[in-house]
């Protein structure tokens, strides 16, 4: 049952629907907030939310950016991603950044029907952090490839719901074939074989009526799927060759010799590698030329150093500028303004400039010696090029 | 420092100004908008650790200006506390001269000296 749900979206309207829908699939003691402001929600204890949705697109800042940020603070929450619109790439992106599911905004009634059906059924799971228990009326441990098999065989079209010892995840049989699968943090294919394998194949399963026929993220049939996945059983785990490091989950112990199955690829990383200036393509971005300056760079607004230029330790820069950012969202709220968009700090050696847009803050470090206000309010100006 | 800050209030263009202590007291305030003395407290405050935080990279700096759109926060920390200003237009090195000109001189009198 739902207790305590949050909405942030910039649409009042459909944030007052939606309240009313999540309303029903809790009881007299729930709660559902809605929050219209990005900058106030990221005030709010995100902790205390089992369940929250987020426009893809919200006012002055990206729905995607602020997802990876709250789930940082609430890894166990659900989180549904809403987007105007439907297609691939946005669904792709939002189960990468983490998404438990990716709605579509509903339109109609019917749709909106709809919705708090699949959102029921996400949430009627049970909870990832609850350690598995022989509960009386509770679905018993099965092979998950057998159901997979009988499923498509009867030419099924059915949701079943994932739940291994520590994950949850969908997998959405259409016309009994495998259409799509996704747990959080990964959809397709690669999450058809990694949820194959959780707690060795062997895991607790419950099917529902399909909702909602997701677009088709895995193309192969679901035989040759199936084989190979058993290939890869007999060849031991299958463990993709990336440049990702490998990890143990938190919380996870491995129990036996098959340790590999509790060890999973890390998420690749979404941002590219940081990139270092002069870089002809990024530097000519624009007419302003970039200003002298002693050091600069731009983190993203999950707090990562994206680009720099003789920055001398990246890690304490991208801290100082991540920690001066939030800082000034508090001041902002204080104030009940929007973002700031720059910021100078003058000092009797060093001055320094950030410049924010919706993506992150770019903060230059200058010799004051040296130093005019022309330069500054340049930096200000390539910044903004380089935005666009 | 009432005083002054009652005279800091004319200012043209100020929407609000706040005086906080090294401690963190509130010494003095003034607005001419909807903003609480709390809130000009945790303003404040926020700009002393945003300072403070600078000092520790070895990056110390006495003044902040901080963009809003087309208001601005603009801070000056000394060693008796930190002031600020919270004025209703975009500003440059010659607004800031011309705030301090007048500020200065007022805080002066009340034995607070800005850097």
């Amino acid at each position: 049952m739902l207790h305590h749900a949050l909405i942030l979206t910039s649409h009042r309207e459909y944030a007052q629907a939606m309240r009313q829908g999540l309303l029903k699939l809790g009881d007299a003691q729930t709660r559902i907030d809605v929050e219209l402001d990005p900058l106030r929600a990221m005030q709010l204890a995100p902790q205390q939310y089992e369940l929250i949705l987020l426009d893809t697109v919200l006012d002055a800042m990206d729905g995607l950016q602020l997802l990876l940020l709250i789930k940082q603070q609430v890894p166990a929450g659900k989180f549904i991603l809403v987007s105007d619109s439907g297609d691939e790439a946005s669904r792709a992106m939002a189960y990468q950044s983490g998404a438990d599911f990716f709605l579509e905004r509903p339109r109609t009634p019917e749709a909106f029907a709809l919705a708090m059906e699949a959102i029921k059924g996400l949430f009627t799971t049970s909870r990832v952090d609850e350690p598995i228990q022989q509960d009386e009326g509770e679905a018993p441990v099965v092979r998950i490839a057998d159901i997979v098999q009988m499923r498509c065989l009867s030419g099924d079209s059915v949701l079943l719901m994932v739940r291994s010892q520590y994950q949850s995840g969908d997998i959405f049989i259409f016309r009994g074939e495998i259409y799509h699968a996704q747990y959080s943090g990964r959809s397709g294919e690669a999450a058809f074989h990694d949820m194959i394998h959780w707690d060795g194949g062997l895991v607790r399963i419950k099917a529902v009526k399909l909702t909602h026929i997701p677009p088709r993220t895995i193309e192969i049939p679901y035989r040759q799927l199936l084989e190979t996945v058993e290939k890869s059983d007999v060849h031991g785990p299958d463990i993709p060759q990336t440049d990702g490091e490998l990890y143990v989950v938190s919380g996870q112990t491995p129990p036996d010799a098959a340790v590999l199955s509790v060890m999973q690829e890390a998420p690749p990383r979404e941002d590219v590698a940081p990139t270092f200036f002069p870089n002809p393509e990024l530097s000519t971005v624009g007419d302003i030329p970039l200003p002298r300056v002693d050091s600069h760079w731009k983190v993203n607004l999950t707090g990562e150093l994206i680009e720099g230029s003789q920055v001398a330790e990246p890690e304490r820069c991208a801290f100082i500028t991540s920690f001066i950012y939030r800082k000034l969202a508090d001041v902002a709220v204080a104030l009940e303004v929007d973002y700031f968009s720059h910021m100078t700090l003058l000092g009797p050696h060093l001055q320094q400039v950030l410049v924010a847009d919706n993506m992150g803050v770019r903060h230059a470090v200058f010799d004051t010696a040296w130093t005019t206000e022309d330069q500054r309010v340049q930096y200000v100006k390539w910044c903004c090029e380089q935005s666009f | 420092m009432n005083k002054a800050f009652e005279k800091i209030a004319l200012i043209e263009g100020l929407i609000a100004a706040a005086f906080v202590s090294a401690e963190g007291k509130l010494s003095g305030w003034c607005a001419n908008s909807v903003i609480s003395p709390d809130n000009l407290r945790f303003i404040a405050e926020t700009c002393q650790v945003i300072l403070s935080a600078n000092r520790a990279e070895q990056r110390p700096a006495h003044t902040g200006i901080v963009a809003f759109g087309n208001r601005t926060l603009v801070f000056r920390e000394g060693s008796s506390g930190l002031f600020m200003a919270y004025l209703d237009s975009p500003t440059n090195d010659a607004v800031l001269e011309w705030l301090f000109s007048q500020v200065n001189p007022l805080l002066e009198a009340e034995g607070v000296k800005l850097e």
